[in-house]
């Protein structure tokens, strides 16, 4: 009996659980192709694709769609030439002022979104940098440098020494031995590091839209007045065009984030 | 010299995320620290010649004007009060559910575990904009859970949507993947003789777990408590989309402050306030991080 009642508490929480995370999805990607919809029922009276015609054919939409597939490579990019050669030197090296560099680092997480932004946008107009594109570039690079730093750092360090020390014994220089060797072995770790510093950049809204408007209006940007300015069922169009890439993306480094490399990042060592 | 080489240029190949962090993080959190109390030379100079209701000083002695404007107003101490509110409540939520979620995989498993486990880490897959949106129309007068209500007969059913119940569900919804992920890495870290020891003493599952699996998954705790409730004071997007217009939170307040009334002085003063707020949770990630690093030093 106890087993029982257990069993239907457990059953019970796993359905509202799954009501609250992927009910608000589901229920807004109905509404990305209904016509009318009357409340309270519980789907649409009438399908339609018409809404999908309405938001590829407006050229602003479109537009902040091209946007921000320039924006995620370049972001991406300059995060990688920032933060992996400091990677192998965090795996690699013990050096004087290492653990300060590090909670330094880490501190960058400590500071609340909004507050900074307002901060950053105060010096950016000094710098003449709002509104421009290395303005954007710059906001959406400071939320990668973590884990930009961070995973490629643990895929380094798991390389293990002796192979290098073999490829050195055999004749191979320091250059040869970082990338016939140590590179390829912490490719993946990097690929993941890189993935996601892409879909931060991608995702990333009130950063962009504080220092990019009105020039810069990427398409998570757009969504704030969309909301506002446009029917209920063109801003559920545009959400399931702009969740698209993010859901590709992360089910490919699907494994690696549910193995606990992730959560691993965000510890110091 | 063939020692110091390596060392010296390590540092330097590990400087420019820490310098790029230096240059647009510190420098504008320092120069945000003091406009809010009316020193307006450098990089404040143009932000002070486009602003509103200023209290600027030219002597050496700041001025507590600003913050006399913004703790004078009520909007502000509601803002403040609903934010911390929000952060308390939404962070223990996350606390709740991603050490139960954890705790269930770590010792029972199964596909009741994996399921809860995949459920949990789907907001990580969605932008918070959307998801803010789609929360914003799930708890709607005309959402799912209304109709759900009036299906079943219940036809005033709460409305969610534009309250702050609907931003911590919001908050919690956004921060879940991240407090899941990091609790069962956690807690997979403890070895299982460690758990089967404690049971072998003649400890029940609940004392097992309160005297090993508590004390030995501090640090990935605490970190998932600072992390979410940092996460919630500076967020935007899910006050911005769900909230009501006032009293909001201090997110959505600030911005509206600096680009809606062009007060960036008062703007800025509220930015600190975040700062402080989450300063001292900071402290406490920070801690517990030293003293995860000390213990397993290799």
């Amino acid at each position: 009996m106890r087993m029982l009642i257990r069993r239907a508490g457990l059953a019970a929480f796993l359905l509202v659980f799954a009501l609250f995370v992927v009910g608000p999805l589901a229920w807004l990607a109905l509404r990305a192709f209904s016509g009318t919809w009357q409340y309270p029922h519980l789907l649409p009276d009438s399908w339609t694709l018409k809404w999908w015609t309405q938001v590829l054919d407006s050229a602003d939409l479109g537009g902040s769609i091209r946007l921000s597939l320039v924006f995620a490579p370049v972001v991406t990019f300059v995060s990688a030439v920032i933060c992996l050669p400091a990677a192998y030197a965090f795996a690699r090296y013990e050096f004087p002022g290492r653990r300060f560099l590090l909670v330094a680092l880490f501190a960058t997480n400590a500071f609340p979104k909004i507050g900074l932004f307002l901060s950053m946008a105060g010096v950016f107009y000094s710098l003449r940098l709002m509104g421009t594109f290395a303005g954007v570039v710059i906001v959406q690079l400071l939320g990668t440098l973590v884990f930009m730093t961070w995973l490629p750092a643990a895929a380094f360090s798991a390389v293990p020494r002796s192979l290098e020390e073999a490829a050195r014994d055999a004749g191979a220089g320091p250059l040869r031995v970082f990338f016939r060797v140590t590179f390829p072995l912490a490719a993946p770790g990097i690929l993941v590091a890189m993935i996601l510093s892409f879909l931060a950049s991608f995702d990333e809204a009130q950063g962009t839209y504080l220092v990019g408007a009105p020039n810069y209006v990427t398409m998570p940007s757009t969504m704030y007045e969309l909301v506002v300015n446009y029917p209920g069922q063109v801003a559920a169009v545009f959400s399931v065009l702009l969740a698209i890439p993010s859901v590709l993306l992360i089910a490919l480094v699907r494994k690696h984030v549910m193995s606990g490399a992730l959560a691993e990042g965000f510890q110091l060592r | 010299m063939a020692r110091r080489t390596p060392r010296l240029r390590a540092l330097v190949m590990a400087s420019p995320p820490v310098l790029v962090a230096a240059a647009f993080i510190g420098l504008p959190v320092v120069s945000a620290v003091l406009f809010s109390f009316g020193y307006f030379g450098g990089f404040n100079s143009i932000l002070a010649e486009i602003g509103q209701h200023e209290h600027l000083v030219t002597g050496t002695s700041g001025t507590l004007d600003a913050y006399r404007d913004v703790f004078g107003d009520s909007e502000f101490r509601q803002s403040l009060w609903a934010t911390v509110l929000v952060t308390a409540a939404s962070t223990a939520v996350v606390l709740v559910l991603s050490w139960g979620i954890a705790l269930y995989l770590r010792l029972s498993g199964g596909r009741i575990g994996k399921m809860l486990a995949g459920l949990a880490v789907v907001p990580m897959f969605i932008p918070v904009v959307i998801a803010s949106y789609a929360i914003l129309e799930f708890y709607s007068p005309d959402g799912f859970l209304r109709s759900l209500a009036a299906a079943v007969g219940w036809s005033n059913a709460p409305v969610y949507g534009y309250t702050m119940v609907g931003v911590a569900f919001g908050q919690i919804w956004t921060n879940l993947p991240f407090g899941v992920l990091m609790m069962t890495s956690g807690l997979n870290a403890v070895p299982d003789a460690l758990i089967e020891a404690a049971r072998d003493a003649g400890a029940s599952t609940a004392r097992a777990v309160r005297s090993v699996l508590v004390p030995m998954a501090a640090v990935p705790t605490t970190i998932v408590a600072t992390f979410t409730a940092i996460g919630v004071i500076g967020s935007f997007t899910v006050p911005y989309l769900i909230g009501p217009s006032a009293p909001n939170m201090l997110g959505p307040l600030m911005t509206y402050t600096f680009e809606s009334f062009n007060q960036p002085q008062q703007a800025e003063v509220m930015a600190v306030v975040v700062f402080l707020l989450s300063a001292v949770i900071g402290a406490f990630y920070v801690r517990a991080n030293l003293r995860g690093a000390k213990e397993t030093k290799r």
